[in-house]
């Protein structure tokens, strides 16, 4: 009776290792099996999992402050402490919410991509919403905010795109990188590199590093619609860098199975910016291909 | 129509088709419990005040209020169906099971009634409430300030006896603080269709637990339903296959890729000679059989008279005067007359004959027409074939 209730459920022998899509379902089997619960906690905290990366010898973004209680948020004063061009992140935000960036100063004032102005009252008020847990989910009662200078995209990258930040996500099961996308952000995402707004995903090859195909909200396209640059065939710059910072990420964490945010930094190159625990399965529309099966092809059995 | 769900289901891989056949009998199932609840339903419009005193749940559905915890069970596991095997999408976790539990307290009609308009409200006062620039935790005080407002003046307005608990009002306000952080990040429509999808399952859950079978399950002994549907949760919940909404939503990855191998066939197909599949013989010398051309059916010459002074039977005459001598074409009808000058054809010699007189219009075609009896016996076997028709009595005019 069991037995037959589990391969109904696809549990038996064969049902696990069938297909090629990785559902959410299964992903989530996944992160039950390779996450562990402290590890979670702390790529869910930027502020730690920055720490754990940076103990790894991994190259993050910089920082300019944590604010971790009302005490030191007190104590801050942006006109001092701020550089010109920075970016106001909760410590456990989600999905972008709750990220404030200024890409300019003049006196006493900042101004956004847009050209909108942040005087420092504003800045302030948005710091202890942050620190208030305003953008933290439902648990958190307080939060940190996690001040960082704002990161000028290689040229080459942005090039492709009319404002903002591109990123890329690669998911990685222990050491090896199973799949990676870019996020283009577009004028219409205002300037945001999140796929829900319109923000381009873009699959790459994992082996020359070059995007293979191009996606706008599930219609896929060639040409950035706004620059005009043709992503197909573009090569995304020192890939072999952000596969070997990608394959180091998770078991930095303490994930086994994950997905790194790393940006391409003017400067530095490849940096990460974060890393994901629950990284989600859109990708496999992106590029075209299951997870499943390149996670079955490092051996994993789906138990 | 039939044949193309015929044609798909065939392509389907065993990833695809197992998700369908769970989320096909998950549906039925869910389906035939929500029927016996409705029809378990005394009534669906009563206000609490036309029940003397008895609570609404056991008035309307003979579930004791004692018993309400009792349903809970049933609602987390129709919860978990609703998630890992179809896929819907709901605020919170098990907010939709205490949206129905709320339900079950106020009425079939009233509970969505009640919960409707204190989300609206919160929805309508949300905006300005976050121009204040208020804390999270300040915004939902206010909040629920708000909504124990509106649901008093509900209870004033529509019945006193309604039954409006502290947990009602906690759940709606979470629902409007979900509301507009869903619409905030995603935007109006798929926080529509969120709030949509918890209302839905809400009502689904409401009508499950007071059906025929959680009641005969709860009457039996209190213990059975926990233990049931842990048990069932334990089952089910393990499931790790596709939802049946990420079938649809990873659906463009099959369908393309499908695409493009036809696609593929298909330019394959044109680069080979007509009427061969594939290419078999690849790096071999080329021995493929080329069909032969099926020939063109036979069309009926289509007879055009030319008149006598066209160029082409001036050009025929002046070439075979003797074939033509004797033939007299006519051109009008003045020319049957009986006094008019005409003459009957006198034989030719056979190798005249045999010179066949071509009146050419267009395409080769013959254009003319013979002398049917005579030309055959005394000529020979090859008929002389011209424009004119050869009059040899009066009778045949």
């Amino acid at each position: 009776m069991f037995k037959a209730f589990n391969r109904w459920l696809g549990l038996g022998q064969g049902g696990l290792m069938e297909g090629e899509i990785l559902g959410i379902n299964m992903r989530n089997a996944l992160i039950q099996k390779y996450n562990p619960r402290h590890a979670i906690e702390r790529a869910r905290d930027k502020v730690a999992a920055k720490r754990a990366l940076e103990a790894a010898g991994i190259a993050c973004t910089g920082t300019v402050a944590v604010l971790e209680d009302h005490q030191q948020v007190a104590d801050f004063k942006p006109t001092r402490d701020m550089p010109d061009a920075w970016a106001i992140k909760p410590a456990r935000g989600s999905q972008g919410d709750g990220i404030l960036l200024a890409v300019r100063r003049e006196g006493n004032t900042w101004f956004k991509g847009s050209g909108t102005p942040l005087p420092e009252d504003m800045v302030m008020h948005h710091i202890q919403k942050v620190v208030d847990g305003g953008f933290s989910g439902d648990s958190a009662a307080e939060d940190a905010a996690l001040i960082e200078p704002l990161i000028i995209a290689d040229p080459a990258l942005s090039r492709i795109v009319p404002e903002g930040l591109p990123d890329l996500r690669v998911i990685s099961l222990h050491h090896t990188p199973l799949m990676a996308m870019v996020r283009l952000p577009t004028n219409e995402s205002d300037g945001k590199a999140n796929l829900h707004q319109r923000a381009i995903g873009a699959g790459i090859d994992m082996e020359t590093g070059k995007i293979t195909r191009a996606v706008v909200k599930g219609t896929p396209i060639t040409h950035h619609p706004d620059t005009g640059v043709e992503l197909i065939g573009f090569e995304i710059p020192g890939w072999k860098r952000v596969l070997e910072l990608a394959s180091k990420c998770g078991p930095a964490v303490g994930l086994g199975y994950c997905g790194a945010d790393i940006v391409l930094d003017v400067n530095d190159g490849p940096l990460v910016i974060e890393v994901n625990a629950h990284p989600g399965i859109e990708i496999q529309n992106i590029n075209q291909a299951g997870l499943k099966s390149r996670i079955a092809a490092t051996g994993e059995d789906f138990r | 129509m039939i044949a193309r769900v015929g044609q798909i289901w065939a392509n389907a891989t065993p990833q695809v088709r197992r998700p369908f056949y769970v989320g096909l009998a998950v549906a039925m199932v869910l389906a035939m419990l929500v029927g016996l609840g409705v029809a378990n339903t005394e009534t669906f419009l009563a206000l609490p005040s036309t029940f003397d005193g008895v609570a609404s749940s056991q008035a309307i559905w003979g579930l004791k209020p004692s018993n309400l915890l009792m349903v809970l069970p049933l609602g987390s596991f129709l919860v978990v169906l609703a998630r890992s095997f179809i896929g819907l999408k709901a605020f919170g976790l098990f907010t939709p099971m205490l949206i129905a539990l709320a339900f079950l307290q106020i009425g079939p009609v009233m509970g969505p009634v009640v919960l409707c308009s204190s989300v609206l409200v919160g929805m309508v006062v949300t905006p300005s409430l976050l121009k204040l620039r208020m804390t999270r935790v300040g915004f939902l005080g206010v909040l629920i300030s708000l909504i124990v407002l509106v649901l008093v003046g509900l209870q004033k307005l529509l019945d006193t006896n309604l039954q409006v608990d502290a947990f009602p009002v906690i759940v709606c306000a979470l629902c409007v603080e979900r509301w507009w952080k869903q619409w905030g990040k995603d935007g109006a429509k798929p926080a529509a269709k969120m709030a949509l999808n918890t209302f839905v399952l809400a009502i689904v859950i409401e009508f499950v637990m007071v059906s025929d079978f959680a009641m005969a399950l709860i009457e039996w002994s209190p213990l059975l339903m926990p233990a049931t549907m842990a048990v069932a949760i334990a089952i089910l919940g393990r499931y790790r296959g596709l939802r049946l909404s990420e079938i649809g939503r990873f659906a463009p990855i099959w369908l393309e890729r499908r695409r493009k191998a036809k696609a593929e066939k298909s330019a394959a197909r044109e680069a080979l000679p007509e009427g061969v599949e594939e290419d078999r013989r690849q790096g071999l010398p080329d021995t493929r059989r080329v069909p032969e051309r099926e020939p063109a059916p036979y069309r009926k010459p289509e007879l055009v008279r030319l008149h006598p002074s066209h160029g082409l039977v001036l050009a025929a005459m002046a070439k075979h005067p003797a074939a033509m001598r004797g033939v007299r074409v006519m051109a009008s009808v003045a020319e049957l007359q009986d006094d008019a000058d005409r003459h009957v054809s006198e034989p030719i010699a056979e190798r005249e004959a045999r010179a066949r007189l071509r009146l050419v219009a267009s395409g080769g075609r013959v254009m003319g027409e013979s002398g049917v009896g005579w030309t055959a016996d005394r000529v020979g076997p090859r008929q002389l074939i011209h424009n004119a028709w050869v009059i040899r009595k009066v009778e045949d005019v």
